[in-house]
């Protein structure tokens, strides 16, 4: 559950993820746009990354909350955070939203081929499946993480594949851990205490 | 309230991250459920237990030929972050001990461990000295014996004798009656059957009755089958026809 206290200003939140509020407070669905242009929901659109938020705006406290999911902030001061929009509670009004398309990466967390990108300055509050754990990657330390427990990163990371496939797993017997992203550069990555079913590198 | 962030340095070494979160500091080979990886820092391998060059730890330390499949080795050094299902998790040292949990709820064991299947379907036997990972969907309670337990809701036990089915006299007069030997039984609470400790020792229970072992029990029984001979399967094939009828309707 988060608690947004708001005077005057907007926040964009999940549609529908309203729970309660005190004060005044007008909810406005976004337009077909989606606060990303024409262009920006012509991508949304053909990346199959569906996001619906609401514009929320009065003065008062609004609580959000989604299927009993922690919440995780995390502060951008200029930088880049890629999640999954169906991982997106809320977001600042300031914040940019766009669409990164990330290839197979999505595809083995049985996430889609797209990926939801904010930036910009303001908050961010995301929803996980426990609670979130924040990994810093620093030059020279690169972290691996399992498909099914990532949720998201933010900075300069370059992602890429570790695969150690071999006969064995062919067999059926692999080490289950057969496939894992890695990161390097410079950032942070959050990760779940469970992990998600349903991506099709079952392996 | 934002989450604080860790690296390999700051990540606490071979204790809770958060209630859900243990990170192994790893230096060498480490036991670990398939799939409870989350993360990790560092040069680490991850091996099932066919791998010919565990052929000796696996000889030493790992005893179920049943769970195998289950299970990896992972070997290296680095930060090893396991999770599972957003269950609570957490360690337990053992020393000379000898510890039997759920087998679903194990998710990782030192190979100063011995691990064996214990005689009650589902479980896992832990011997020796070292430390062992669980999972437990709620905080773990320790209970002495004598106590009875819910079968869902216990996790596993220490030091004490192996428990014994134990049916209220209610289920035992619907066995006996012809209606239930044939229908199965109907109209209960629930709460007929309990596992009964004595003796001795320590029982880990767990705050819900969330388990997921329907595929372990089934493995257990599979492995059991191999004692019958032709009447007694021919006898089970019978029993399981009439089973599956009931069912249907």
């Amino acid at each position: 559950m988060l608690a947004v206290d708001l005077m005057g200003e907007t926040i964009r939140a999940l549609n529908g993820s309203m729970v309660a509020y005190d004060g005044q407070m007008t909810f406005k669905r976004q337009g077909i746009t989606g606060g990303e242009g024409l262009r920006g929901a012509l991508r949304r659109r053909v990346a199959g990354e569906g996001m619906t938020l609401m514009e929320v705006t009065g003065h008062g406290t609004v609580y959000l909350a989604h299927e009993a999911a922690e919440v995780t902030l995390i502060p951008l001061q200029g930088d880049t955070l890629y999640v999954e929009s169906e991982s997106l509670l809320a977001l600042d009004a300031g914040l940019r939203t766009g669409v990164q398309f990330v290839g197979l990466r999505g595809m083995s967390s049985g996430q889609g081929l797209a990926t939801t990108k904010v930036e910009g300055h303001g908050m961010v509050a995301i929803l996980s499946d426990g609670p979130a754990v924040a990994l810093e990657v620093v030059p020279g330390e690169p972290l691996q993480v399992d498909p099914h427990a990532y949720v998201a990163h933010r900075g300069q990371l370059q992602q890429d594949f570790v695969t150690d496939v071999n006969w064995r797993t062919v067999l059926g017997q692999g080490s289950g851990e057969s496939v894992q992203f890695r990161y390097q550069g410079h950032g942070v990555v959050y990760v779940q205490p469970a992990e998600r079913g349903g991506g099709v590198l079952e392996i | 309230m934002t989450t604080p962030t860790y690296n390999r340095v700051s990540l606490p070494s071979n204790d809770n991250v958060n209630p859900y979160v243990f990170c192994v500091d790893l230096n060498g080979q480490w036991f670990a459920q398939k799939g409870k990886m989350i993360a990790y820092y560092g040069q680490i391998r991850f091996e099932s237990l066919s791998a010919g060059p565990l052929d000796a730890l696996v000889a030493a330390n790992f005893h179920s030929p049943l769970y195998a499949r289950d299970w990896i080795v992972a070997q290296g050094q680095g930060k090893l972050l396991l999770a599972d299902r957003g269950f609570d998790v957490n360690s337990y040292d053992l020393t000379d001990g000898n510890l039997t949990i759920r087998a679903g709820n194990l998710l990782a064991f030192e190979p100063g461990l011995d691990l064996k299947q214990s005689i009650i379907p589902g479980f896992l036997t832990l011997i020796g000295t070292g430390r062992f990972i669980a999972a437990s969907n709620g905080p773990v309670h320790f209970v002495e014996p004598p106590v009875r337990v819910d079968p869902q809701a216990l996790l596993g036990w220490a030091d004490c004798p192996s428990p014994c089915h134990h049916y209220d006299h209610s289920y035992v007069r619907g066995v006996l009656g012809t209606a239930g030997s044939l229908l199965g039984i109907r109209g209960t609470s629930g709460e007929e059957h309990q596992f009964d400790f004595t003796g001795e020792g320590t029982v880990l229970m767990q705050s819900s009755e969330v388990v997921r072992d329907t595929e372990t029990v089934l493995r257990d029984l599979e492995g059991q089958i191999g004692m019958l001979g032709a009447g007694g399967l021919q006898r089970l094939q019978h029993f399981i026809a009439q089973r599956l009828a009931v069912e249907r309707d």
